[in-house]
């Protein structure tokens, strides 16, 4: 089989591989603490108001998301290349016609649709956990109600909480974390083409990922606030060429106090997130043909 | 003879290969200047202690290491090109695939990389299984294979895409003499089929029963290629294997050798060595 079908095929195989691999190796056992946490947490808060409560549960069940795929992505990630060069499985692959920018991007893509199912599973649990609190909510207005009919206030105040529940928002705001954990992913993939430490991958990428936080703070002390001299100029002008921007993420947070932003900017962001990994897998897959085996 | 036929399966010439040690602690030689030349249907034995440079010059052929000078060729191919990989088959030292893999899902994951699916990939994974005796134990987990057999399923991988030119690096470490000798008949199948293998071993009386021809490499450094007679033979000296001698005869044939003025004469019983011997008592 050859050409771009030929390609094709061998890129699916070995994500197909590497996502299987990862499913048997019980990652998503990880998943069963997320739902019983988030769970247990949404009934922990009952003395605020519904609006806090929803809040409250919307940011603990947000960061929980975040932070479970983090971990994964970039531990996941971290492994990824190491572990087949330890285990001389590359060796079997790449001496078969599979070129090694294919490899990579295999690899890359089986881990991106674990992620993907993974933040699909815990954005389900979310969903449900805020349709229960929806259900309690309803109910507590419906007791208070007499003669079972509820007033034209209690009414307004049964529509504020399935508002609260079912938030456009939240989407968004899952959108803009899936594609976080796709940059991180390839951020930390691409380093494991030209290092065989995990320990050394994850703490990379984790600097990585502050100093692409930190950026946007820098850039508006030193040039917008016009404090930066020449030096505080070129390093954050060499920064923002090899560093995403992860302050742009910060949208996520704006997203679920309730600010509402437009799909437009979603997308914006989205297509950012994926430009950027792409160049970043670009740059890992040169590194990687040139690596001695 | 076509000009296909004349190509050598493996030329390598030249072939230099140095690793740049980290922190400034120089270079080591891992290969120096190698010549070797590999005919069609051959098995061509790689000999050598650790650290010898055997490993290296089959990554070198595989394209995973880039030789430092010279130039490697697999059928005419530049070694490591897609095309010259479409013609080889490789199956590494203690191969590890995923335990929780059967036979046929080990076969399906490298039909895939190969470009072989379907009813194409059933029917060559069966003819393989049947080729390298796993068909029994096709749908078993890896986890339960033995060593030789996980070496088997390695060389069912290797052999999927049909290449023409196997590459096996320690086929028989650490498998049992049993093990080993169906790794070897195997080996000698596939010549007999018209395939080329080059493989490694440290141990000498298998590398002398099945190769046609050895290299020996030392430090990185060729000390001599050639076929096992060429290498092996004893000048002006011949053996006679005779049976059903008793003493009588032995004494009279000794003293014909000594009349004849022949110099140093050696007369003993032949043994079997202890592989066939084990191989002999435990396989009935």
């Amino acid at each position: 089989m050859d050409g771009f079908s030929g390609i094709l095929l061998r890129i699916t195989t070995i994500a197909k591989n590497t996502l299987i691999e990862s499913l048997r190796q019980r990652v998503l056992l990880v998943l069963l603490l997320f739902g019983v946490g988030l769970t247990v947490a949404s009934f922990y808060f009952t003395q605020f108001t519904f609006e806090d409560e929803f809040r409250f549960l919307k940011d603990i069940g947000s960061a929980s998301i975040s932070i479970t795929g983090l971990l994964v992505a970039m531990i996941g990630a971290a492994q990824l290349i190491p572990a087949e060069i330890e285990r001389r499985t590359i060796y079997t692959v790449l001496s078969k016609p599979v070129g090694r920018f294919e490899f990579l991007l295999g690899k890359y893509l089986g881990l991106f649709s674990l992620l993907t199912i993974m933040l699909v599973l815990m954005s389900m649990m979310f969903a449900c956990v805020l349709l229960v609190k929806e259900t309690v909510e309803v109910r507590e207005v419906m007791v208070q109600a007499s003669s079972g009919v509820p007033s034209e206030q209690q009414l307004e105040m049964i529509n504020d909480i399935k508002a609260q529940s079912r938030d456009e928002g939240v989407f968004q705001a899952l959108i803009l974390i899936w594609m976080r954990l796709a940059l991180v992913a390839g951020i930390a993939v691409t380093l494991s083409t030209m290092a065989t430490s995990t320990v050394f991958i994850v703490f990379t990428t984790l600097v990585i990922y502050f100093i692409g936080h930190l950026q946007a703070t820098a850039r508006e002390v030193w040039l917008e606030q016009g404090t930066g001299g020449v030096f505080e100029t070129s390093l954050l002008a060499v920064v923002s060429l090899l560093i995403p921007d992860f302050q742009s993420y910060s949208i996520i947070d704006e997203i679920l106090a309730g600010n509402s932003v437009s799909w437009n900017y979603v997308f914006e962001i989205a297509g950012y997130s994926v430009c950027y990994a792409a160049i970043i897998l670009a740059i890992g897959g040169l590194i990687f043909k040139e690596r001695e085996l | 003879m076509s000009k296909e036929q004349k190509t050598p399966a493996v030329e390598v010439r030249g072939m230099s290969k140095r690793f740049k040690l980290n922190w400034r602690r120089g270079v080591l030689l891992a290969l120096e200047n190698l010549d070797m030349t590999v005919q069609q249907g051959e098995i061509f034995g790689l000999l050598g202690p650790n650290g010898s440079g055997k490993s290296t010059t089959m990554k070198c052929l595989l394209g995973l290491v880039k030789p430092t000078e010279g130039s490697a060729k697999i059928l005419g191919y530049d070694s490591g090109s897609i095309e010259a990989r479409n013609q080889v088959g490789f199956l590494p030292e203690n191969p590890y695939f995923p335990s929780f893999l059967n036979g046929y899902e080990v076969l399906s994951y490298y039909g895939g990389l190969s470009g072989i699916t379907g009813k194409k990939l059933k029917e060559r994974s069966d003819e393989l299984l049947e080729l390298v005796s796993l068909k029994h134990a096709a749908y078993r987990p890896l986890r339960t294979y033995s060593k030789g057999m996980l070496q088997r399923i390695g060389l069912a991988q290797a052999l999927l895409h049909d290449p023409k030119v196997l590459f096996l690096d320690e086929p028989t470490a650490g498998v049992d003499p049993i093990g080993s000798r169906q790794m070897r008949d195997l080996m000698l199948k596939l010549r007999d089929e018209g395939k080329t293998v080059v493989f490694s071993s440290h141990l000498l009386e298998q590398v002398e029963e099945v190769s046609d021809r050895v290299i020996i490499l030392h430090q990185g450094l060729k000390l001599c290629e050639g076929t096992l007679d060429e290498l092996l033979e004893v000048p002006d000296a011949i053996e006679i294997q005779v049976d059903d001698v008793d003493q009588a005869s032995e004494d009279e044939i000794r003293q014909v050798l000594e009349k004849a003025g022949i110099g140093q004469v050696e007369i003993r019983r032949p043994r079997l060595s202890l592989e066939k011997f084990f191989i002999k008592k435990v396989v009935r």
